[in-house]
């Protein structure tokens, strides 16, 4: 049996534990307050986009009155032979299964496609992600390096899913910048007709207690400013209920900030009932607008999913912090028993001997 | 209080990133991508494209400000103009030396171009976005 010594040792060990944990706890619910705030005030832009595009795309005669046809490519619905997914994970573990979840998503989708006979580009963000799905899928092999805008062409296929890309460092901070680039060569893939179709795989998040995986379309874009779910996995709830303890202790608010009032706002931007000027052509202006809105909509998959990977490992943290206490107050009582016995025998030992005499 | 007083025109400028500003002023330079357009009182309703370019805010709460935008979109109504920019910057803000060789970059896509007319454009973006840059910076000083 351990001795007193050795149990003293370890509580020690696991209560340097809890304090790491607890501190880490503590670092992902003030990122998480972050995130959630960026989230909040990205709304506004992406919401107005939104509003003008949809009064656009009523306004401006989008089909052409001579062919029928629609007048923006990226309107235009093609059948799915070759789709790209961008998978988005998160650089760090620690997450509970945040990540695990996410893949296990992105495998499903693929799994599934598989009876359709889809071609699948691979888009990995997050360095998890990347390093599992490089893993199971080989990387698309290119002849030409030298012109980026040819690339696609220039490409021999190898296997039926091919990871074409991944984006590292991309959520470290986030910029629109730089996820507009990303979603720029994204619209310019689907206008070449590279891709049929472009899928985002995230983690949706609302609140802390209100999120889910989903994998959402967003290319070609079927109506303004509705989300185009492809399939969507809830939280359980037990997760839900861990999340919510988690979150309250953290002083993490549950409830998703209201937004109501700045988004009504928002939606009236480029929609009031007055014949506009068009200083452009409305065609053009639609032109310019509808990549930026699938850039925005790129932005806020990574938004959301950067609030709910804080979430994931402040919930995880929390878990182990409980867990470290468990153990502590456990090891304490053998510890106590231990000791008691020792004690214990030594009295008997003593009693005996002086019964012997 | 802040009075809403008369003829004065709401104005934000919104970013992917935040809302930038939010407040009133008198007049509202902006630069589409036709010209400079200036919003008083009572403008008649309009939707345009701003290529890059300064915002320029004169009188109101805000006071004069400038603010360069390297692309973006405006509703302006009789009362209010809002601006929607990818990225806005200050023009104090802005690095001369990089905006120089961001024009290099692009006189150099520019000869490199070849036949294809979207590669010229682009080129013409990259060296419209570089000169107002460095326009923008020069003129910050004073």
């Amino acid at each position: 049996m351990a001795n007193v010594l050795d149990l003293r040792r370890r509580i020690r060990s696991v209560k340097n534990t809890r304090q790491i944990t607890k501190a880490m706890k503590m670092v992902s619910a003030a990122k998480l307050r972050r995130a959630q705030q960026r989230a909040m005030v990205a709304r506004p832009y992406a919401q107005m986009l939104a509003s003008v595009l949809d009064s656009l795309v009523r306004r401006v005669d989008i089909y052409d009155p001579e062919t029928g046809e629609l007048r923006h490519p990226l309107l235009v619905a093609r059948p799915e032979k070759r789709v790209a997914v961008v998978v988005v994970t998160g650089d760090k573990g620690f997450a509970g299964a945040f990540n695990i979840n996410v893949l296990k998503a992105a495998q499903h989708f693929i799994d599934d496609s598989e009876g359709r006979h889809l071609e699948i580009d691979i888009e990995a963000v997050g360095r998890k992600g990347k390093d599992f799905l490089r893993r199971r899928f080989v990387a698309a092999r290119f002849v030409d390096q030298e012109q980026p805008e040819h690339v696609q062409q220039a490409r021999q296929r190898q296997a039926r899913v091919e990871i074409t890309g991944d984006h590292p460092g991309i959520l470290e901070k986030l910029s629109f910048d730089r996820i507009g680039r990303f979603g720029q060569e994204l619209v310019n893939r689907y206008i070449a007709q590279d891709v049929d179709a472009v899928y985002v795989v995230f983690n949706e998040f609302q609140s802390v207690i209100s999120q889910r995986i989903v994998v959402e379309r967003i290319l070609p874009i079927m109506e303004v400013g509705k989300h185009d779910i492809a399939s969507a996995t809830e939280m359980e709830a037990e997760e839900r209920e861990r999340m919510a303890e988690a979150a309250t202790s953290a002083q993490v608010s549950l409830q998703a900030t209201d937004t109501r009032e700045a988004d009504e706002e928002a939606r009236k931007f480029g929609t009031a009932q007055v014949d506009y000027i068009y200083e452009q052509q409305p065609r053009k202006l639609l032109a310019e607008l509808l990549p930026r809105y699938v850039s925005t909509q790129l932005y806020h998959a990574m938004l959301e999913s950067v609030a709910a990977e804080h979430a994931a490992r402040m919930t995880a943290m929390d878990a182990a912090t409980n867990n470290a206490s468990d153990m502590i107050d456990s090891l304490t009582l053998i510890m106590n028993r231990v000791r008691q016995a020792a004690i214990t025998k030594e009295i008997i030992e003593i009693v005996s001997g002086a019964a012997a005499i | 209080m802040a009075e809403a007083t008369q003829n004065e025109l709401r104005v934000r400028l919104v970013t992917p990133d935040q809302v930038f500003i939010d407040g009133t002023a008198d007049a509202v330079d902006l630069p589409s991508r036709s010209g400079y357009i200036e919003a008083l009182y009572g403008h008649a309703p309009l939707l345009a494209e701003l290529g890059a370019g300064e915002v320029r805010l004169h009188g109101g709460s805000v006071g004069e400000q400038r603010y360069f935008v390297a692309w973006g979109f405006v509703e302006v109504l009789p009362d209010r103009v809002t601006i929607l920019a990818e990225s806005v910057v200050k023009p104090g803000a802005i690095n001369p030396a990089e905006a120089q060789q961001e024009l290099e970059r692009g006189q150099k896509m520019w000869s490199e171009a070849g036949e294809e007319s979207r590669r010229y454009s682009e080129a013409n973006r990259v060296i419209r976005e570089a000169e107002e840059r460095i326009a923008s910076a020069a003129s910050s000083g004073k």
